[in-house]
């Protein structure tokens, strides 16, 4: 064991990356962060007398009414999905992660476009059936639709993770519960919930920080929430500190959401499992149950991703479609933008994961807070961080190339560097947590095995860790694809000259009211993010057979 | 395989990063506008004149906030944005900075470009009153002062106060009225609307189409956009809703879309040049009806669907004012609860 510790210890190499790279991004939110200690803004006073109460009401219901609501429709699809068969439900399995690929502010436009007075619907009942119905009816721009968008375009994250636990759940607890006679929605409320409470609550908290973090939807909607405050004070009013006040108030809102779940949860450990794991075996269903299965499942589906693509398919054939070469022009762009990125955020994850699994718990616990922590955080307060790291960078750049007499005008902040390592700085934490459960099903046996066989950490990593880790890689990988080309307010923000990805492109369009043009420009990005989850899903599937 | 994909795409970023570093004539122009005549515009000055223009698109504010931040250090020649207010904000952060050049102050009228000519005006629009045309007579309606009478009782839709041209609006009106009269007037405006503040200007004009309100204020060049829609039903919507320039004790509100120099500009002569290009009677025309606008060039006419409207009075002031009044007009909205 002695041995074991020292062996361990001995990776300086990888501990120094490590390091390199966690400073790397803390900067840009610590560059910010500080900004909290410094004298209120001079529009504070305004903002909280005014203002503050409604963002405040606004953002917790958002927040909490999304996040509840993709928690039940997530955990309630996994728990279908995981333990009935019926007609459809292979495709569902993979098709219910779909409307990930949509993102909300292009969701949120489809929608209303599809149920204003001019829209499809309303159109048609006026011309067809010569109804004129009260437009109360249709009023989807206020906290009720905001909830809906997030709900059903963001529920995949508790799905996905829900549907990964339950598969991991040993058969025998369920097969006792069916044995004892209870009914179906007992065993889901009595035993699936709360024995799948961790995954549920891990992936509704990613719903939570993503409507938190949403500027699209409220905007476009004209919801007042901490998001648009935060612009509103910063852009709008030029007062960083006020707009740096109410971020820090909007990580406090998730905190204490987060805290009182766990205080709720209190220290029971709910997940059960044996040591001989039986996978859960899928129950066929029968006559009015396998229709109403199949109704709520499709029904998702619908609603969450066949609905907007058909709109949107509409809408481009209604434009007569964009310039093509146009149009795969800003496609190329968000895949290679999109792919270079991912690859060096998956590179600085492995070398962060390698090191923490190498390190006590409470070194590792804290690599993947300080990971997480550029998720947190709005985008746009990201944004100006990065912005004023680079432009120190700059000025000591400029120095030296002075002192050497070199004659260049080369800036880092107008280039690509800048975009990508903001979006490293944003997603590292996923890359982190994808890498980080891939060791954690490979564990730690063969590692010290290698090592007690006397190779090296590195060489061990190579020969043994990295080919072992390849699934996990890959879908790390393509989750931050899928991230990066939804991106908006880094990319808005940060981007170089003459720099157009579909994301900014199609937002650009939509947000200039010109729905129909972003039309397939949204599609190809659907596209593109569709394709991923495809990837990621039936690459675990091939892996099982 | 795989490696050999990610190589490339390692090495395109790279190559990617080398060519932005290059200097030839240019001018870099930061840019809220995105049609794509102006691409068309921008490529004709290169014709003419041999300099490159490189475009970074982005919202109004966040680019502004981008120049204040690159500080010294910024590549920023040439600032498009909308709004007057915007324009003067910039003024104020001090990332712009005054030309005086004969041309431009021959092709930009004295009331559409700063006092101190840091900026200048290049497409103009109003803010105007949309009604449906069954329910409302043309002849009740009158300046922006006639909205609070009690006639419009629960009958207007208008957008959130967030949104600039609103803010560009009261703004004018503090300049015109007082803060006081201002107040008393965006209060009554509250009083009389027909629903919570939603949407954007399209919005409003649907909404007035579809009934749930009577009269909603709006920009100009939203309706020329709705006129020419892709969508058959949007068409129909302004066909049904008329348009009133608000007359009453004071004209129209106006507004531009316009640039200025950025202080720091490397390449401050061709941001002139372009500036120069974008006010010229031959790029007014492309550049004004790109966005359904009225050009700010006395001696170019506006499109033909714009003369159709008919003349109208303006605002007797000079937008600078939007700007200085813009920081009041926005504490008015919230202290009267214009969402």
């Amino acid at each position: 064991m002695q041995l074991l510790k020292r062996l361990k210890k001995a990776s300086p190499g990888w501990f120094l990356m490590t390091a390199g790279i966690i400073i790397l991004l803390l900067i840009p939110n610590l560059n910010i962060i500080i900004n909290l200690f410094g004298e209120a803004g001079e529009n504070w006073e305004h903002v909280r007398d005014y203002l503050l109460v409604n963002y405040f009401q606004n953002s917790l219901i958002l927040v909490l009414a999304s996040g509840l609501l993709a928690a039940f429709l997530g955990a309630g699809l996994a728990w279908i999905i995981a333990a009935y068969d019926f007609p459809g439900r292979d495709f569902l399995s993979w098709g219910l992660i779909l409307p990930l690929a949509i993102p909300p502010y292009i969701g949120a436009y489809v929608y209303q476009g599809m149920f204003s007075y001019t829209g499809a619907l309303q159109t048609s009942l006026r011309n067809n059936f010569q109804l004129n119905l009260s437009q109360s009816y249709f009023d989807f721009m206020n906290l009720r639709g905001a909830i809906f968008i997030y709900t059903i375009f963001l529920f995949p994250y508790v799905f996905l993770m829900t549907k990964a636990f339950l598969a991991k759940q040993s058969a025998s607890l369920l097969e006792s519960s069916r044995l004892l006679g209870k009914s179906d929605s007992a065993i889901f409320f009595k035993i699936i919930l709360p024995l799948s409470r961790g995954a549920v609550v891990a992936g509704s908290s990613l719903v939570m920080m993503e409507v938190l973090n949403d500027y699209g939807v409220v905007k476009y909607f004209g919801i007042s929430t901490f998001t648009t405050a935060i612009f509103k004070s910063w852009f709008g009013m030029g007062d960083l500190p006020t707009s740096v006040r109410l971020a820090v108030m909007a990580m406090l809102v998730i905190f204490v959401v987060l805290f009182v779940e766990k205080l709720l949860r209190g220290g029971r450990k709910y997940s059960y499992s044996t040591s001989n794991i039986r996978p859960l075996s899928r129950r066929e269903l029968e006559g009015g149950r396998k229709i109403m299965a199949q109704l709520f499942t499709y029904g998702v589906f619908f609603f969450g991703f066949l609905l907007p693509t058909s709109q949107l398919l509409y809408w481009s054939f209604l434009s007569r479609g964009g310039e093509l070469v146009e149009t795969l022009n800003f496609a190329f762009t968000s895949f290679l933008t999109g792919g270079g990125a991912a690859v060096l955020i998956l590179i600085g994850a492995v070398i962060i994961a390698t090191t923490a699994r190498m390190s006590s718990n409470f070194i590792s616990n804290l690599l993947a807070r300080i990971t997480i922590l550029g998720y947190s955080i709005p985008g746009a307060v990201i944004a100006v961080g990065i912005l004023l790291f680079m432009l120190q960078l700059d000025q000591v750049f400029s120095f030296l190339q002075m002192g050497f007499g070199i004659e260049s005008n080369f800036v880092l902040s107008s280039t690509l560097v800048m975009l990508i390592f903001a979006y490293a700085v944003r997603f590292m934490g996923i890359a982190f947590n994808s890498v980080n459960s891939g060791y954690e099903k490979i564990g730690k046996s063969y590692f010290e095995a290698s090592r007690t066989l006397g190779k090296g950490v590195t060489e061990t990593f190579f020969k043994i860790d990295l080919p072992m880790l390849k699934p996990a890689l890959m879908s790390g990988f393509l989750l931050v694809f899928i991230e990066i080309m939804k991106e908006l307010p880094l990319t808005m923000i940060l981007r170089p000259f003459n720099f157009d990805t579909l994301a900014t492109k199609a937002f650009e369009y939509a947000s200039d009211e010109m729905i129909y043009r972003a039309a397939d420009l949204s599609l190809v990005l659907i596209l593109f993010s569709a394709a991923a989850i495809y990837l990621i899903t039936h690459r675990r599937q091939r892996r099982k057979k | 395989m795989k490696k050999l994909i990610i190589v490339t795409i390692l090495v395109s970023i790279f190559v990617g990063l080398g060519t932005a570093a290059i200097a030839a004539e240019e001018v870099n122009l930061y840019t809220n506008r995105h049609y794509d005549t102006d691409e068309e515009i921008l490529n004709r000055f290169t014709e003419e004149t041999g300099i490159q223009v490189n475009v970074l698109k982005g919202d109004s504010d966040q680019l502004i906030e981008r120049i204040a931040r690159e500080g010294e250090n910024s590549p920023a020649d040439l600032l498009i944005t909308a709004d007057a207010g915007r324009l003067h904000r910039a003024k104020e952060r001090d990332i712009l900075q005054s030309v005086t050049s004969e041309t431009l102050i021959q092709n930009v009228p004295d009331n559409l470009r700063d006092e101190d000519n840091y900026w200048y005006g290049l497409t103009m629009r109003g803010r105007v009153i949309v009604y449906a045309k069954d329910r409302v007579d043309a002849a009740d309606l009158g300046g922006y002062e006639d909205l609070i009478s009690d006639q419009w009782q629960d009958r207007i839709v208008v957008r959130s106060s967030e949104n600039i041209y609103n803010q560009s609006l009261l703004a004018s009106l503090v300049a015109i009225y007082g803060e006081e009269w201002a107040e008393e007037w965006a209060a009554g405006v509250v009083d009389n609307m027909a629903r919570k503040p939603q949407g954007n200007d399209r919005a409003q004009a649907t909404a007035v189409a579809a009934g749930e309100g009577d009269l909603a204020i709006m920009n100009t060049y939203y309706l020329g956009k709705m006129i020419n829609s892709d969508n058959p039903a949007e068409v129909e919507v302004a066909e049904n809703v008329g348009i009133h320039f608000p007359d009453g004790d004071n004209g129209t509100h106006i507004n531009v879309s316009g640039a200025g120099v950025v202080k720091n500009a490397p390449n401050k002569e061709n941001a002139v040049k372009l500036l120069e290009y974008l006010s010229s009677a031959s790029a007014q025309e492309f550049f004004a009806s790109a966005n359904y606008e009225y050009p700010v060039n006395p001696e170019v006419e506006a499109s033909e669907l714009l003369q159709s409207w008919g003349d109208f009075e303006t605002q007797d002031i000079n937008l600078t004012e939007l700007g200085i009044h813009n920081q009041s007009a926005v504490r008015i909205f919230n202290r009267v609860g214009w969402q």
